[in-house]
């Protein structure tokens, strides 16, 4: 062969030079594919409401939850607790850091905080929240007209004025973590949804 | 002859009276049973809220007629869209829990049963109206209670009593309401639609001040009637001078051709009213200004305190704006259908009696006064028991108030005859009086004991969190 020619000036045959990448590919699959593997399986795993409530602090949560109406309705959908707390997984840069940050920053406040102070959390999860998390479903808020006052105060927050930017969670803000007496259905609401107007707080002056 | 059989007489009379009677009753059932309005549910409404309706549509009937002309009933917003409390919320009335086994009512059925609220707050209208609730809320309107529990000796030394302050002070002001554990209102808070009435839900004020129940209308707050139920009297007459002002007078003229009606962001100055009313000066958008519902956000001096002073250093409430910008946005509105010398002229005006007032008037009475307690000759425990401190009260309170306010708005009677006229008297026998005192030591009379001082001097929590 022509290239056995230039061979034979001191130089390794092409499989001979392709081994060693390749070796090295195969060792890069080895390890780092069970790494995939196990940090996938992990945020699948610590994704779930039950790993949720495996911290005794947010065990009150996940209950209010599961009785609400974002678990229980006429089409079956749930909407997990990373749904509305978390940037979506397909934002996958995002959703890792914010997860691993949350994460980290719970359990250090569990070991080094004493007391978890339910209602700061609560406040603190509505200055986190945008309304692109709530957007991601809920799509459709301008189109209501059963709902005639929701078509009104949707749209100051979908086109707000500068100055008027309101959050979901200003007036949604009773809706799921409410501690209820029983458990509510949506297709058994007996009376219509009614968000109960702007948080006190954001009426301050 | 034989007599007349009387029987077919009878009947024919009968008959006959009862033709007559016929065509004459129909006009009298006219005039004595207008025409019911009407409600057929056409449009999907929860059966809870028929039967709100249709209860209250016997029982109440003007109020169901009101709000069946209102512009809620227009958009399909039923009682329950305002009334409807969620679980949980403190401030359900249980009393109208009985309506619902009443046989003699209609839908007066346990099946309609919903809880509701009798009270209806800021709180709730901004389910739908929020950015209008969060500018009022910020407004001295909805601030009013803090405001006169930092600055009012009827309050803090109680020299008044309750009932006077609920039928008097706070039926403007506005009650703290009180709701106890069997959803009974306080008597003592309630009837109340006071511009800074304190809500069980936390919320300050009432829409219903100038939105009056069930017609909510835009029309009526854009008239000075809507304001005139307080802004009026020896102490604050803003519709008298309002009145006595150009302004006034061509709304008077005019106002049948005035379109009141028109759609929010729309009214306009020349086109829709000739002369402006409180509300387009004071809170509608006009030119580049936009409407607010801070009705005190373009005011650049406050004229109802005893010193005047800019807004944003008004102790009790400073405004968080500047008065220089909020100036400007008022000569934009005057520019709608004044020239700027004419505008810049009116203010030069103004400011001077501001600071005549302050000066000349004010200062030295304040000084006055301060010398008389320091030397113990007017006494501090009590306010009003004493002759020159109610003197100096109505100084500022009363007739200093019309000076400034009428100098303000160009009613020259108001700014003059009432106003500082009025001021000029009070200073001379302020200082006749208060100087005999200093001449002679002799102490001012206490009327004492003073009459009905019986009211509560603590400050309400719900405004002043301890």
């Amino acid at each position: 062969m022509k290239e056995a020619g230039t061979e034979s000036k001191g130089e390794k045959p092409a499989l001979g030079r392709a081994i060693k990448p390749i070796i090295l590919i195969v060792i890069g699959i080895l390890i780092a594919f069970p790494l995939f593997s196990i940090s996938y399986y992990t945020m699948v795993r610590t994704s779930t409401p039950a790993f949720c409530a495996s911290c005794h602090e947010i065990k009150p949560a996940v209950r209010a939850w599961s009785e609400s109406t974002h678990v229980n309705n006429a089409v079956g959908v749930v909407v997990d607790c990373m749904d509305c707390h978390l940037p979506a997984p397909q934002d996958t840069f995002d959703f890792f850091f914010a997860k691993s940050y949350h994460g980290i920053k719970d359990v250090v406040i569990h070991f080094f905080v004493k007391k978890y102070d339910r209602e700061k959390a609560r406040q603190s999860a509505y200055a986190a929240f945008d309304n692109d998390q709530c957007q991601k479903c809920h799509r459709n808020l301008i189109n209501m007209p059963n709902s005639r006052g929701a078509m009104l105060a949707h749209r100051s927050v979908i086109y707000a004025r500068a100055g008027y930017e309101k959050k979901c969670v200003d007036c949604h803000y009773d809706l799921v973590h409410n501690d209820k007496i029983a458990v509510m259905y949506r297709q058994y609401r007996k009376l219509p949804y009614q968000a109960k107007g702007l948080r006190v707080e954001k009426l301050g002056i | 002859m034989r007599k007349m059989p009387l029987k077919p007489i009878i009947e024919v009379l009968v008959i006959l009276s009862l033709v007559c009677a016929v065509p004459l009753s129909v006009p009298a059932q006219q005039a004595n049973f207008p025409k019911v309005k009407e409600y057929r549910i056409e449009r999907s409404v929860p059966p809870e809220a028929v039967a709100c309706i249709e209860c209250h549509r016997a029982t109440t009937p003007g109020l169901f007629a009101d709000w069946a002309k209102s512009r809620h009933a227009n958009a399909n917003i039923s009682c329950l869209d305002c009334h409807l409390v969620q679980p949980g919320d403190t401030d359900i009335a249980k009393g109208h829990d009985q309506y619902y086994s009443r046989s003699d009512l209609p839908y007066g059925e346990g099946k309609y049963k919903v809880p509701i609220a009798s009270i209806v707050t800021p709180k709730d209208c901004s389910r739908c109206h929020p950015d209008e609730v969060t500018q009022y809320s910020r407004s001295k309107h909805a601030n009013t209670i803090e405001i006169i529990w930092k600055l009012d000796p009827w309050l803090n030394k109680g020299m008044n009593s309750d009932n006077e302050r609920k039928t008097g002070c706070l039926n403007c002001h506005g009650t703290v309401i009180k709701i106890d554990e069997s959803g009974t209102i306080d008597p003592g808070t309630w009837p109340n639609a006071g511009v800074g009435r304190i809500n069980a839900d936390g919320s300050k004020g009432a829409c219903t001040s100038c939105h009056t129940r069930h017609r909510f209308s835009v029309a009526e707050a854009r008239m000075p009637e809507a304001c005139d139920q307080c802004h009026l009297g020896p102490d604050h007459p803003q519709i008298e001078i309002y009145e006595e002002s150009k302004h006034g007078t061509m709304y008077h003229a005019y106002k049948s051709e005035y379109n009141f009606n028109a759609a929010g962001g729309t009214w306009t100055a020349g086109v829709d009213y000739r002369a402006p009313t409180c509300a387009a000066c004071h809170m509608s958008g006009s030119g580049k200004v936009l409407t607010s519902h801070d009705v005190t956000e373009r005011l650049s001096w406050e004229t109802q305190a005893p010193l005047t002073v800019r807004p944003e250093n008004f102790k009790p409430f400073p405004s968080k704006s500047d008065w220089q910008t909020e100036r400007n946005k008022m000569k934009a509105i005057c520019q709608q259908c004044h020239g700027d010398s004419w505008i810049n002229d009116f203010y030069d005006g103004f400011d001077k009696a501001v600071e005549e007032y302050n000066e000349v008037y004010f200062k030295p009475v304040k000084k006055k006064m301060d010398e008389l307690y320091e030397k113990g000759l007017v006494d501090k425990t009590k306010y009003f028991d004493e002759h020159l401190e109610l003197q100096y009260y109505e100084l500022w309170h009363h007739e200093g108030r019309r000076a400034r306010m009428g100098a303000m708005m160009m009613a020259p009677d108001y700014a003059w005859w009432h106003g500082f006229y009025e001021v000029k008297n009070r200073y001379n026998a302020f200082m006749e009086e208060a100087d005999h005192l200093l001449k002679t030591g002799e102490k001012a009379y206490i009327w004492s004991p003073y009459p009905n001082a019986t009211g509560n001097t603590k400050r309400p929590v719900e405004v002043f969190p301890e």
